[in-house]
């Protein structure tokens, strides 16, 4: 590397890297064979935002049947097929690994200060089973649909629905797992054994861990969900009689198998979002993060109770009240990690120096919408209220201000703040902040309608709110709040098609990154952008990762850079 | 190639790139087979929630089902499988001295002991499936008609009301009811009598109950003191003995692959980190048998 | 902003229609206990949605980057404070644990004295059967108001739940297992009623109504549910079996067309030329009363197959005809025999009204 025998101690006054991981090698067979992280990462989050469209697309046609009483679609199963499709690539294919499959393995190993992950191969690999799990999924369509709903609850998954789409959802629900679990076994031996001298646990950025919470929790729950839905496989293809009351089986015990997993999996989703929050915060208001050890181990706490909340899926399910009892106490639980994590980032913000730009923007958008949902988990863990609200849009509304008000809002929030580094080029600040707002704006519009609409008593899965046996009040009562919410979801949608097109845009006519755009500390900010094949090109300084009063401002870069009278503690 | 004298320099061909010594990568393949294998336990933990839910909801059902296994050959596939975790347990330590042809007589032993492991328990399939003991509905009355215990109170799936039904009209004749006279005859056989206590006669209503027992032969598991829903016995014995037995299969492949790379001289005491994770593995392996043998065959 | 311009002009909106900005009116003794309990969840979340977000605006506008500035330096914790704010939330959700918890006692445990209703579920109507042996097919729940009334809920195929959001009751029921809600109704009046677990292509049409009546007129209604069609004169029973047709409708249809079974218009059009109907095993059978009668009663027998020889699906449950009672099916037997004499001239189904075919006189018994 000709770059490292500059005596220039600044790493970000490196000048910019002819050779990066995007021109170390070409063709077509160099990325797709590659073992580079980032390469990986990116081909993962190409995939996945393709998924995330699918998804979404999916998710605009429910709306729009949702929009009027009376159907758009004759036949009711197509719209079941599409809440169905919806649910699976969203939680499977976009949001379980969005943020720690895409934006976790291009920063991982770069925060960490290694030069890749432990296993590089088994990480290439996990990126195919993803693409397995996808073209098994998206096949399913091809084999005549599936229209379970996502959570493929039984008898109707084994014996009800007439549908074959089912048998290759739950192969590609399988492999998907396998993907998971590979991918967080990789993360979790990369933050142990890869950690260079000097990053010490405490001196890790939260993102890491919160990436390390989030890999316990995949190695820990995914394989549950494995073995039932091969159960489930058999179970429709032989009646083995474990899950289907009619060959003497227990429908309860398929969803306390598929929650043991799915409720984990929520944290799969949420906890690198807000290990993702917890950066922006600090870096965009250029302070210290507020209780570094607080925000921590509430990661590692959230794992921990996570494992034993899934009961309150359950509430109405015929499982024993006793039961519901304990569940619900340590359901509450769960809050108290969440909230302190709240309380540390607003006072993250006090006193800072806060930049409102795009990234800042989604990661005070994912306070507002996760504390919303925070604060109506509070309403769904209470048993009371829970009874009249479970299955009612109010879960729906609840679980999508944390799934995509939280995970999705956070990682498009990470996207940007991450996009000079992975690109090397900047995007429109303008378009940027229009496209936020149309976001923010068409999600409240989106689901907060959906809180009264539960309430109210809608119940979801709904094709139809209309026909001869509703009341017509009840019909004109829901009428006006799923108006409104389809026009908040068909801006919702505009806003993330706008996002796509400056991104895009920026990849030909933006304007090339400097190193540090946006004064982070951490590792992956010393490194140029984008960052060379081996990450750094000499051993990068590793201290406080939240401590910015080594960095200055250097107009001729638009960046930030090591202070010229702050020695690099490693040059002593 | 000998591991030993070609690798002097600081980064021999076995570390890759992003290490900085051998004991790092080591420790490192150590640390992920070692969560792999959690989630291989955990894989079998569903499956081990499922034998204790039905056992401890019918412990009957594995009472009568553990009777048709046959304890001598599972206690004879035990000791192979001890012997053959022994076997690999020297090919580790003899690959860690250096000791090339210790290692290659070690995993030649496991691989035999995998081996015939699993040639028993073809037998064993095998005598089962000639018998027709399938798991799931094979030898298991039709759903829809028969009734099934669950929570210690009989329900009768797809029944009539529970509470007493409209008293019948089949007093009027038929030709009250406008219908030609020859219905008569035939609603006498097909509707309840009047004096039914549920008010409909299930057994000529439910031919298919009667063509069940026609239809399927009945075997030796079809006998008066089979407790209901038998086939649960049989559905989680294949499973999980099923799963198990995917595992060693995949254990053979490993080995052979192990096997083939210590005869090319791959691995000697600076680097034998497969053969340490490929015996991590075996032994899990032969771990989950030593849960499964007790839980299927003894208790 | 946007959140507070959406909610005021949702305000707007809903005191049109009735109902409070949450919930519709509570019509059962525990509604309002419910009620209370989540609006005080609801303040405590105001309270911390409105904290949390004006600090965060505030200080947002407040310490605004101005100039490029690295670091601003501040404390990097505070023990006591974080401690704090830990602490307040967990006496606040064992608070409201508690809370739920006392609701949740009141709506699992109902009196002893209970008037029991047993309802059964399937894809995609609810059947109520009542102690005197009436029962409604329709997804009708007819219940006294005042009294304690406790619904013992079964499924027949797939998993479905009991939900009546004026009551605030809601319970799966699961194929296999007994499980019930209780509740009492405090006010007469119609309240929706809805299946609220998933259970397959018609799910959004799986509702009904709960009419809540006083003690009397209960009576009433459940003595005419048991005995109406014992006053139907056999000239009028395909009347009859036009209502009973509700029951059918989701599966078949009258105009031809195939869904999940048979058309009954096919039907009625083999009765009438005396065809044969394929079945599924290959075989065919003759399309007469008796055909009819044991497909009704054991559809399990008989799977028909299309006259392109493609096998219907087995899911007509057996219970679904048997429950009907011997003078309901012959209803429906005539309802297909005299199909066309129940359309209208543009061959839609006329509706009947049960007052219109019941007559006292024609009692026979």
């Amino acid at each position: 590397m000709t770059t490292s025998d500059t005596s220039n101690p600044i790493p970000s006054q490196d000048p910019p890297q002819v050779d990066n991981y995007l021109t170390h090698s070409t063709g077509i067979m160099s990325w797709l064979g590659t073992l580079d992280h980032k390469r990986i990462g990116v081909m993962y989050l190409c995939s996945i935002l393709t998924a995330f469209f699918f998804g979404g697309l999916f998710a605009m046609l429910v709306r729009a049947e949702l929009m009027f009483p009376g159907k758009l679609f004759e036949n009711p199963d197509t719209y079941n097929v599409m809440f169905t499709m919806h649910g699976v690539i969203m939680v499977f294919l976009v949001i379980i690994p969005s943020v720690p499959a895409a934006l976790g393995n291009f920063v991982l190993p770069i925060m960490l200060g290694a030069k890749d992950v432990a296993f590089p191969r088994l990480n290439l690999f996990s990126y195919y089973l993803w693409v397995t799990g996808a073209v098994l999924a998206v096949s399913s369509v091809f084999f005549g649909g599936v229209d379970t709903g996502w959570t493929i609850y039984v008898p109707y998954s084994s014996s009800g629905s007439n549908m074959d789409g089912i048998l290759p959802v739950t192969f590609a629900i399988f492999v998907l797992g396998f993907s998971s679990i590979f991918t967080g076994i990789n993360f979790i031996v990369t933050i142990h054994r890869l950690r260079p001298p000097g990053m010490t646990w405490f001196r890790m950025p939260l993102f890491l861990w919160a990436i390390y919470a989030t890999g316990i929790l995949q190695v820990m729950a995914t394989p549950v969900i494995g073995i039932t839905v091969l159960l489930l496989a058999m179970e429709r293809m032989f009646h083995i009689g474990i899950f289907d009351p009619a060959y003497g089986g227990d429908p309860v015990l398929f969803q306390h198998f598929f929650w043991f997993y799915s409720h984990p999996a929520v944290y799969i989703m949420i906890l690198p979002a807000m290990g993702i929050i917890s950066e922006l915060i600090s870096v965009h208001s250029h302070k210290h993060i507020f209780g570094y050890k607080f925000i921590a181990f509430s990661s590692v706490a959230i794992a921990i109770f996570s494992f034993i909340v899934w009961g309150h899926h359950m509430f109405v399910s015929s499982q024993s009240p006793l039961m519901n009892v304990i569940f619900s106490a340590i359901t509450f639980s769960v809050a108290i990690p969440s909230a302190i994590k709240v309380f540390n980032w607003i006072a993250t913000l006090y006193k800072g120096s806060i930049s409102l730009n795009t990234p800042m923007l989604y990661a005070l958008a994912f306070i507002v919408l996760f504390t919303i949902s925070g604060l109506t988990g509070l309403h769904l863990g209470a048993l009371a209220t829970d009874i009249h609200l479970h299955d009612t849009y109010f879960v729906v509304a609840h679980f999508h201000y944390t799934m995509m008000g939280g995970s999705i809002i956070a990682m498009i929030g990470g996207l940007h703040h991450w996009w000079p580094k992975m690109t090397g080029k900047m995007y429109s600040e303008f378009w940027g902040r229009i496209a936020f707002t149309m976001v923010f704006i068409g999600f409240n519009l989106t689901f907060f309608t959906q809180f009264m609409l539960g309430s109210k008593g809608m119940p979801r899965r709904y094709q139809d709110y209309s026909g001869e046996n509703w009341s017509l009040a009840q019909t004109e009562l829901f009428a006006q709040y799923h108006w409104w919410s389809s026009i908040g979801a068909f801006l919702t949608g505009f806003g993330f098609i706008l996002v796509a097109i400056y991104l895009l845009h920026s990849l030909f006519k933006g304007k090339r990154a400097p190193a540090n755009p946006w004064g982070g500390r951490s590792l992956e900010w010393q490194c140029a952008s984008p960052p060379p094949h081996d990450n750094f090109s000499k051993p990068p300084t590793v201290g406080d990762c939240y401590d910015y009063s080594v960095l200055e401002w250097d107009e001729s870069e638009q960046g930030y850079r090591w202070r010229a009278d702050v020695k690099h503690p490693g040059e002593e | 190639m000998n591991v030993t004298d070609t690798h002097t320099n600081k980064h021999p061909d076995f570390l890759a790139h992003h290490w900085d010594t051998p004991s790092q990568q080591f420790e490192a393949g150590k640390l992920g087979m070692w969560l792999f294998l959690a989630t291989e336990v955990l894989l079998f933990g569903g499956l081990f929630v499922g034998y204790s839910v039905w056992r401890g909801n019918h412990p009957e059902l594995f009472k009568f089902g553990s009777e048709f296994l046959d304890t001598t050959w599972g206690a004879i596939n035990t000791v192979v499988l001890i012997a053959s975790s022994f076997t690999m347990a020297f090919a580790v330590t003899a690959a860690q001295r250096g000791n090339q042809k210790g290692l290659i007589i070690g995993l030649v032993l496991t691989l035999a002991g995998a081996f015939g492991f699993l040639g028993i328990k073809y037998d064993e399939y095998s005598h089962k499936f000639e018998e027709g003991w399938f798991p799931g509905p094979a030898f298991y009355d039709k759903p829809s008609e028969s009734s099934h215990t669950w929570n210690d109170e009989t329900i009768v799936v797809g029944s009539v009301p529970l509470v007493p039904p409209v008293p019948p009209t089949s007093a009027k004749t038929a030709a009250q009811l406008g219908l030609p006279a020859d219905i008569n005859v035939e609603l006498s056989a097909v509707l309840p009598p009047a004096s039914s206590p549920t008010g409909i006669d299930r057994a000529v209503l439910n031919p298919d109950t009667q063509h069940s027992e026609s239809k399927h032969e009945v075997h030796a598991l079809q006998r008066q003191d089979r407790p209901a829903n038998a086939h649960m016995f049989f559905t989680i014995y294949f499973l999980m003995t099923g799963l198990h037995g995917i595992h060693v299969l995949l254990g053979i492949f490993l080995i052979t692959w192990l096997l083939v790379r210590s005869i090319k001289g791959h691995f000697g005491p600076a680097y034998f980190t497969p053969i340490d994770l490929g015996g991590l593995y075996w032994h899990i392996v032969d771990l989950i048998w030593i849960f499964l043998f007790p839980l299927f065959y003894l208790i | 902003m946007s959140l507070l311009l959406l909610a005021s002009s949702l305000i707007a909106q809903t005191g049109r229609t009735g109902g409070g900005f949450w919930f519709p009116e509570p019509g059962s003794s525990v509604a309002t206990e419910v009620d209370f309990v989540f609006n005080v969840i609801t303040q405590i979340c105001i309270f911390f949605f409105v904290l949390i977000v004006a600090l965060m605006v505030i200080f947002c506008f407040k310490y605004r980057r101005k100039e490029h500035v690295a670091d601003t330096g501040g404390a990097t914790h505070n023990t006591i404070l974080e401690l704090t704010w830990t602490g307040i939330p967990i006496i606040l959700v064992i608070l409201i644990f508690f809370l739920g918890l006392q609701g949740y006692v009141r709506i699992i445990t109902p009196p002893e004295n209970s008037y029991e209703i047993e309802a059964m579920a399937r894809q995609w109507s609810w059947t109520f059967t009542y102690p005197n042996g009436a029962q409604d097919f329709d997804s009708v729940l007819h219940v006294p108001v005042g009294v304690p009334v406790k619904i013992n809920l079964r499924s027949d195929d797939v998993l479905h739940a009991l939900f009546i959001p004026a009551f605030r009751v809601k319970m799966d029921a699961v194929p296999g297992k007994n499980t019930f809600i209780w509740f009492q109704a405090i006010q007469e009046g119609e309240y929706p009623l809805y299946c609220a677990e998933y259970c397959g292509t018609e799910h959004s049409q799986m509702v009904g109504k709960v009419i809540a009546y006083n003690a009397v007129e209960f009576e009433e209604v459940i003595e005419e549910l048991n005995t109406w069609i014992d006053k139907v004169p056999d000239e009028k029973l395909h009347m009859a079996g036009r209502l009973l047709y509700n029951l059918c409708s989701a599966c078949h249809t009258t105009d031809g067309k195939a869904l999940i079974g048979p058309s009954f218009l096919e039907t009625h059009n083999k009765f009438k030329d005396g065809g044969t109907r394929k079945l599924a095993d290959g075989s065919s059978v003759k399309v007469d009363e008796q055909y009819l009668l044991k497909s009704i009663l054991s559809p399990g027998d008989q799977i028909a197959a299309s006259d392109s020889d493609k096998a219907y699906p087995r899911s007509m449950p057996p219970g679904l005809g048997r429950q009907l009672g011997d003078r309901k099916v012959l209803a429906l037997i005539e309802f297909i025999k005299r199909l066309p004499e129940l359309k209208d001239s543009d061959g839609k189904l006329i509706s009947v009204k049960r007052s219109e075919i019941v007559e006292e006189a024609a009692e026979p018994q």
